[in-house]
C-alpha cells in the first residue's frame, strides 16, 4: 500500500473524520449526498488500496442493483404504480428509495473500507489503551496470537499427513471434522501451554505491580489540529445549511441542495485532497531533481 | 467495583430508554444508528466491570488464547464454512464464567475484524457472539460438567435462535428501506440456512471436542487457580 | 560486590520424592558473566526461576536469596521487575503484544514510565539493538531469531542490572543463536550488566563466561573459572563434559600437553605449538567410511521443483538425490533455504509442480494415500509437539495402533516406556521427542524422516537418539535427516549433502564432505585443518594428535 497522507496523521484526526463520514452516511437520504458520499468513498478507497480496490468498488454495483430492485418488493407506499408483483404494487417512489438505500449501503461499505486500512489496531491502541488499557491489551495479544495460532494448526496438520493421519481432500466429511476435531484439541493444549510462558513473561515484565502508563506512538501535530477544525467547520455547516432532507414515499419530496452540499463534499474528500497534495508535492521535488 | 455497578445501572436505566427515546422520535433512517448504539451501550456495563477488575496476567492470557483460538479455529476443519467458533466460545463461558464467555465472543469477533476488515456487522458480532458466551455461562458455569449431547443440543438451538438472527439484524437494519415484518421474515428466512450450517457446526464441535477442551480448561484453572482472583474480591 | 547471594537453598516440589535443588550456595559478583550448565533435570531453570520472585516455582523452600545484601522476597515486586531481566526459551510465546514497538515499551509501561522517557528508552533500545528497521512491523512477521532479539531488547529497555537468561537460543538455528549470544556478551562488557545464564550448546558461550557452574541432580558440582571446571569435569569424567566445546575435548581425549583451549583459535594455536617444528608423520587420519556407491537406493528424487503460492518465488529449484537403502542420510544447510520443504516433498506432504520421487523402486505417485505412511516412510517433524492430540502419552501411540506389543516394543527401542501415563506437555523437550519418534515408528517405516531432530537437545539426549538411530539403522530402516547440527552429521551421519538455493549442490562421506569444506565445517575440523587433511570429529583429531605425538617418541 501506497503511503497515505491522511493515514499519517493522529489517530484521533482520522476517529473524527471516520466518525462524521460514517454518520452522516448512514443518516442523510439525499440523492445527491449519497451520490458525494459514494463517490468520495470510492475515490479515498481507490486512493488507499490502489489497483486492488478496484474489485471491491466494482463488486458494489450489483449489489447495489439488485438492493434497489428488490426492496420496492417489501416497500409498497408510493403513487406511480409501475406493475403488480404477487398482487402487490411496484411503485416508482419505493423503486427511489431502493435506490438511496442501496447507495447509502454501498457507500457506507466503502467508508469502512477506508476505515479498515487507516485506523489499524495500532491507531486503535492509541485511542484507547488509557481508557480502557486492561482491554486494549486483551486484544493486542489475540492479535498477536491469531496468525500465531492459525500457523500452528498448519503445522499440525502437517505433521499429522506425514505420520499417515492427514485430511486429504478425498477424506470423507466425517473423517475431515473428527480429523479437524482432533487438531484442534491438540491446538488447545499448545495454545493453553503456550500461554503460561506468556503469563510468566507479563508478570516477569512488571505486570500487574501498579500504575500502567501506555506508549505514545502518535503525536498531535499543528496539521491535525486544523484538520480537527476543518472536519468541525465543515460538519457544523453540513448540518446547519439545511437541504438535507429527502422523503420518497408516499411522494417523491426531495429538497433542493444549497451550499450545504458543497460543505458535504469538501468534508468528506478532505483526506483525497490530502492525498493528492502530498503525491503532487512528491513529483514536484522529484522533477527539481 | 461499586462506581462500575453504579454507572452499569445508569446505562441501562438512563443512557440506554434515552437514546431510544432519542431514535424514536427522529424521522427517516435513525434506527440503525439507534440499535447499534443500543448495542454498544449494552456491551459497555461488561467491558467497564471487566476494566475496573484490573484482570491479572493469567486470566488476561487466558481469555486472550480462547478468544485467538476461537478465531484461528476456522483453519482447523477443511471444509468451507465449517466454523467451531461458537462452540469454543461457548465452551469458555461454561468453563470460565459468564463474563469471560462474554469478553472472549466480543472480542473474538473485534480482533477477527482487524483481519477481514471492520464494518457496520462489528457491533452486532461482538454482541452475538458475546451474549452466545454469556448465556452459554449463565446456563451451565458452576455445575455439574454438562454431557456432550446436552451441549450439542443447547449449542445448536442457540445459534439458530439466538445468535444467528442477533448477526442477521445487521443486514436487517442496514439493507432495509422500511422495516416490515414481511422484510424482516425474508431477511430472517435467508439467513436461516446459513445458521443452520453455522448450529450445525457448533453442535458437532460440542459433541466432539466440548468434553476435552472443557477438561482442559478445567484442568488449567486448577492447576493455576487462574480465575481465582476475581472470586477473592 | 555481590550482587546475588544464594544461601543454602532447598526446594522439592509437591508431587516430586527429591529436592530439586539440594543446598546450593552461590554468589553471583556484579558485572560477572556465568555460565550455568547441567543436563536436562538438572535443576538449573528452577535454581533461575528462584532469582526473581515472581517467576519462583511453588513448593517446599528452605534456605534464602539475598539480591544486594536485602532478601529478595522482600523486595517490591516492581522494583523486582525493573531491575532483574529474565528471558525464557521459547522466543514466540514470550512475546506479549503484536508489534515490535509495543513490545518493546510493553515493560516500561507496566512500571509506570513516564511517556516522554519511554519514547526515549525506547529509541535507545531499538537503536542499540538495530532494530529501527523493523520498529512498525508485526511481531508475526520476524524469524526467530529477530523475536528473541527482540525479547532481549525489549528487558533491555528497562534496563535491569541482572540479565538472566534460561537456555535464550536453544530453539534459534546455529547463526542466529551465536548473533543472539555475541548480543549477550556485547551487553555484558559494554554495559556492565550481570549475566547469568544456561545453554545447552556451549560452544559459542563457554570461553566467555567468568564462571561456569555445573549442576547435577540438584547439587552445585563445581563452580570455577571455565578452564579449570573442564579439567575437573574430565577427572571425575562427568556425562556433562560430552557437553563441553570441541577444543576441550580435543584437548583431553588427546591427552594434550600445556594450557587447555578453549576456542578454535586457542585449538589451532595449541595444535601448531605441540607440532612446531616437527615433521608430521601421519596427515590423514585412516577411519573406516562406508561405502555407498553400489548400494541399491532406497529413495531417488529427480529434478524436484516447488512453490508454495503461485505468485511466490521457487523454494525447491531441481532438488535431486538418491539415498541408498540402510544409510543415515544427512542434508545440510543454511537457514530458510528449502531444507524442511525437501523433507516434505520427499514424503508427499508438499506436491511439487515437477520432478519425480521413487520410494523403494516405485513413483511416489502411484501409492495410494494409506499405503505410503505404513510401512513405508514417515517423517518427525521439527517439533514434536505437532504430534500430541491426547492426554497422555500411552493414548498418543494408540492412537496408531491397537497392538499393544508393538507399542511396547517401540516404547522400548525410543526410551519412554516409563512416560506412558504422563502429559505430553508434562515431558522435557529431549522426552517429548522421543515420544514423538515412537509415534512415528509405529507406522513401521523402512524410510524415516527427521526434520531437524538435534534442535534443543542437550549433549546427553543426542547422543541416545543416535543410538537409536543406529539401533534403526541395523534393522534396515533408512534414515534422511535435515539438520544444521554439524557435528551431529560428521559423527553420525554416512552420507551428508550440502543444500543451497533450493538444490543439492554435492554428496559425498562426511569426513571427505566436510573436510573440503573450510567455513560449513566442524569445529574440529577447522581447528586441525591447518595440520591435519581430513579430520572432522573429536576423534579423528585426537587419534591424530596422538599418532603424531607417538611418532616423535
Amino acid at each position: 500500500m501506497a503511503s497515505d497522507a491522511f493515514s499519517n496523521c493522529h489517530p484521533a484526526t482520522n476517529a473524527v473524520f471516520f466518525a462524521g463520514a460514517i454518520g452522516f452516511t448512514v443518516v442523510l437520504q439525499h440523492p445527491l449526498y449519497i451520490a458525494a458520499s459514494c463517490v468520495a468513498g470510492a475515490t479515498y478507497y481507490l486512493l488507499l488500496k490502489g489497483r486492488r480496490g478496484m474489485g471491491m468498488v466494482l463488486g458494489l454495483i450489483p449489489v447495489f442493483a439488485v438492493l434497489s430492485l428488490v426492496n420496492p418488493l417489501f416497500n409498497t407506499y408510493g403513487q406511480r404504480v409501475l406493475f403488480t408483483v404477487w398482487g402487490n404494487p411496484y411503485t416508482l417512489e419505493a423503486l427511489c428509495y431502493g435506490m438511496a438505500i442501496a447507495g447509502m449501503f454501498a457507500a457506507m461499505m466503502l467508508w469502512f473500507g477506508c476505515y479498515s486500512a487507516v485506523l489499524t489496531s495500532d491507531k486503535f491502541i492509541c485511542l484507547f489503551g488509557r481508557l480502557i488499557p486492561a482491554i486494549s491489551l486483551l486484544l493486542v495479544m489475540v492479535l498477536r496470537m491469531i496468525p500465531n495460532l492459525q500457523r500452528r494448526a498448519r503445522q499440525i496438520l502437517g505433521a499429522r499427513a506425514a505420520i499417515g493421519k492427514g485430511i486429504s481432500g478425498a477424506a470423507g466429511t466425517k473423517e475431515k471434522v473428527a480429523g479437524g476435531m482432533r487438531v484442534l484439541s491438540a491446538l488447545t493444549d499448545w495454545a493453553l501451554e503456550g500461554g503460561i510462558v506468556t503469563g510468566d513473561s507479563m508478570r516477569s515484565r512488571g505486570y500487574g505491580s501498579g500504575k500502567r502508563t501506555s506508549f505514545r506512538l502518535y503525536r498531535m501535530t499543528v496539521q491535525d489540529w486544523a484538520l480537527m477544525a476543518a472536519f468541525a467547520a465543515l460538519a457544523a455547516a453540513t448540518i446547519l445549511a439545511g437541504g438535507t432532507e429527502a422523503a420518497y414515499t408516499p411522494t417523491l419530496s426531495i429538497a433542493a441542495p444549497g451550499w450545504g452540499l458543497a460543505a458535504y463534499g469538501l468534508y468528506l474528500l478532505l483526506p483525497s485532497m490530502l492525498h493528492g497534495k502530498e503525491t503532487l508535492q512528491w513529483f514536484i521535488s522529484i522533477s527539481k531533481i | 467495583m461499586r462506581r462500575s455497578k453504579a454507572v452499569s445501572l445508569l446505562i441501562f436505566l438512563a443512557a440506554i430508554p434515552a437514546t431510544l427515546w432519542l431514535g424514536m422520535r427522529l424521522e427517516g433512517r435513525w434506527y440503525y444508528l439507534t440499535c447499534t448504539l443500543v448495542i454498544i451501550e449494552t456491551m459497555l456495563p461488561f467491558f467497564l466491570a471487566f476494566e475496573t477488575r484490573k484482570p491479572q496476567a493469567r486470566e488476561l492470557v487466558l481469555l486472550a488464547v480462547m478468544c485467538a483460538l476461537a478465531v484461528a479455529s476456522r483453519v482447523v476443519v477443511l471444509i468451507p464454512n465449517f466454523k467451531p467458533t461458537t462452540a469454543i466460545i461457548m465452551l469458555t463461558g461454561i468453563a470460565l464464567g459468564p463474563e469471560a464467555g462474554f469478553m472472549t465472543g466480543a472480542i473474538g469477533a473485534f480482533a477477527s475484524n482487524f483481519f477481514f476488515g471492520q464494518g457496520p456487522w462489528t457491533p452486532w458480532q461482538m454482541m452475538a457472539y458475546g451474549f452466545g458466551g454469556f448465556l452459554a455461562g449463565i446456563v451451565f458455569h458452576g455445575k455439574k460438567r454438562p454431557k456432550p449431547v446436552l451441549l450439542a443440543v443447547y449449542g445448536f438451538f442457540m445459534i439458530l435462535l439466538v445468535v444467528g438472527p442477533l448477526l442477521d439484524c445487521c443486514t436487517l437494519f442496514t439493507t432495509g428501506s422500511r422495516l416490515t415484518w414481511r422484510f424482516a421474515a425474508t431477511v430472517f428466512s435467508l439467513g436461516f440456512f446459513y445458521n443452520l450450517k453455522h448450529a450445525l457446526a457448533c453442535a458437532v464441535t460440542m459433541l466432539l471436542a466440548g468434553k476435552p477442551l472443557l477438561e482442559k480448561l478445567e484442568r488449567l484453572v486448577k492447576k493455576y487457580g487462574m480465575m481465582d482472583a476475581r472470586k477473592e474480591r | 560486590m555481590v550482587h546475588f547471594h544464594i544461601q543454602n537453598l532447598t526446594f522439592q516440589y509437591p508431587n516430586k520424592n527429591r529436592p530439586t535443588l539440594d543446598s546450593v550456595e552461590l554468589t553471583i559478583e556484579k558485572g560477572e558473566f556465568v555460565l550455568v550448565c547441567g543436563q536436562s533435570g538438572s535443576g538449573k531453570t528452577t535454581l533461575l526461576r528462584h532469582l526473581k520472585s515472581v517467576l519462583t516455582p511453588h513448593g517446599s523452600r528452605s534456605g534464602e536469596i539475598l539480591f544486594d545484601g536485602a532478601p529478595l522476597a522482600e523486595m517490591d515486586l516492581r522494583e523486582q521487575a525493573g531491575r532483574i531481566g529474565f528471558v525464557m526459551q521459547d522466543p514466540e510465546d514470550q512475546l506479549v503484544t503484536d508489534k515490535v514497538w509495543h513490545e518493546l515499551s510493553f515493560g516500561l509501561e507496566s512500571l509506570g514510565t513516564e511517556p516522554k522517557i519511554m519514547r526515549l528508552r525506547v529509541a535507545e533500545m531499538a537503536s542499540y539493538f538495530g532494530i529501527q528497521g523493523w520498529f512498525h512491523r508485526d511481531v508475526a512477521s520476524l524469524s526467530g531469531g529477530q523475536k528473541q532479539l527482540l525479547n532481549l531488547a525489549s528487558i533491555m529497555a528497562m534496563q535491569p542490572q541482572v540479565l538472566i537468561l534460561d537456555e535464550p537460543t536453544s530453539q534459534l538455528d546455529p547463526i542466529a543463536a551465536s548473533d543472539f549470544l555475541n548480543t549477550v556478551a556485547k551487553i555484558n562488557t559494554e554495559l556492565g550488566t550481570t549475566i547469568i545464564i544456561t545453554e545447552h550448546r556451549l560452544e559459542d558461550i563457554y570461553h566467555r563466561a567468568d564462571r561456569v557452574v555445573v549442576m547435577d541432580e540438584g547439587k552445585v558440582i563445581a563452580n570455577a573459572e571455565p578452564r579449570k571446571v573442564g579439567k575437573l569435569l574430565w577427572q571425575q569424567s562427568h556425562p556433562m563434559f560430552a557437553a563441553l566445546p570441541t577444543p576441550v575435548h580435543v584437548f583431553y581425549a588427546a591427552e594434550g600437553e600445556g594450557e587447555c583451549p578453549l576456542t578454535v583459535r586457542e585449538g589451532r594455536r595449541w595444535l601448531t605449538r605441540s607440532f612446531e617444528n616437527r615433521q608430521l608423520t601421519c596427515l590423514e587420519t585412516d577411519g573406516e567410511e562406508g561405502q555407498w556407491e553400489d548400494a541399491p537406493p532406497a529413495l531417488i528424487a529427480k529434478e524436484l521443483w516447488f512453490r508454495y503460492e503461485r505468485n511466490e518465488e521457487d523454494v525447491l529449484r531441481g532438488v535431486s538425490l538418491t539415498v541408498p537403502k540402510g544409510s543415515l542420510f544427512a542434508i545440510v544447510g543454511g537457514n530458510g533455504a528449502g531444507k524442511s520443504t525437501t523433507l516434505k516433498a520427499l514424503c508427499g506432504v508438499c506436491k511439487p509442480y515437477r520432478g519425480t520421487v521413487e520410494v523403494l523402486g516405485r513413483p511416489l505417485k502411484s501409492y495410494q494415500p494409506g499405503q505410503l505412511y505404513r510401512r513405508c516412510l514417515a517423517m518427525l517433524p521439527q517439533d514434536p509437539k505437532s504430534l500430541f492430540v491426547k492426554a497422555t502419552v500411552g493414548e498418543d501411540l494408540e492412537e496408531m495402533t491397537g497392538d499393544r506389543d508393538q507399542i511396547a516394543g517401540i516404547a522400548r527401542i525410543c526410551g519412554v516406556t516409563h512416560l506412558l501415563e504422563a502429559h505430553p506437555y508434562d515431558l522435557s523437550g529431549g522426552e517429548q521427542q522421543r515420544a514423538a519418534l515412537a509415534k512415528v515408528l509405529l507406522t513401521q517405516p523402512q524410510i524415516l524422516l527427521l526434520d531437524e531432530p538435534t534442535k534443543g537437545l542437550d549433549s546427553f539426549y543426542k547422543k541416545q537418539l543416535a543410538q537409536t538411530l543406529a539401533e534403526l539403522k541395523a534393522q534396515g530402516m533408512t534414515v534422511i535427516l535435515v539438520s544444521h547440527d554439524v557435528e551431529f552429521c560428521a559423527e553420525y551421519a554416512d552420507l551428508v549433502s550440502m543444500f543451497f538455493d533450493g538444490q543439492i549442490l554435492a554428496t559425498h562421506t562426511p569426513r571427505k564432505f566436510f573436510g573440503q569444506n573450510s567455513f560449513y565445517t566442524t569445529a574440529a575440523n577447522r581447528m586441525s585443518r591447518c595440520l591435519f587433511q581430513n579430520a572432522v570429529t573429536t576423534e579423528d583429531v585426537a587419534r591424530l594428535y596422538r599418532k603424531n605425538q607417538e611418532g616423535r617418541r
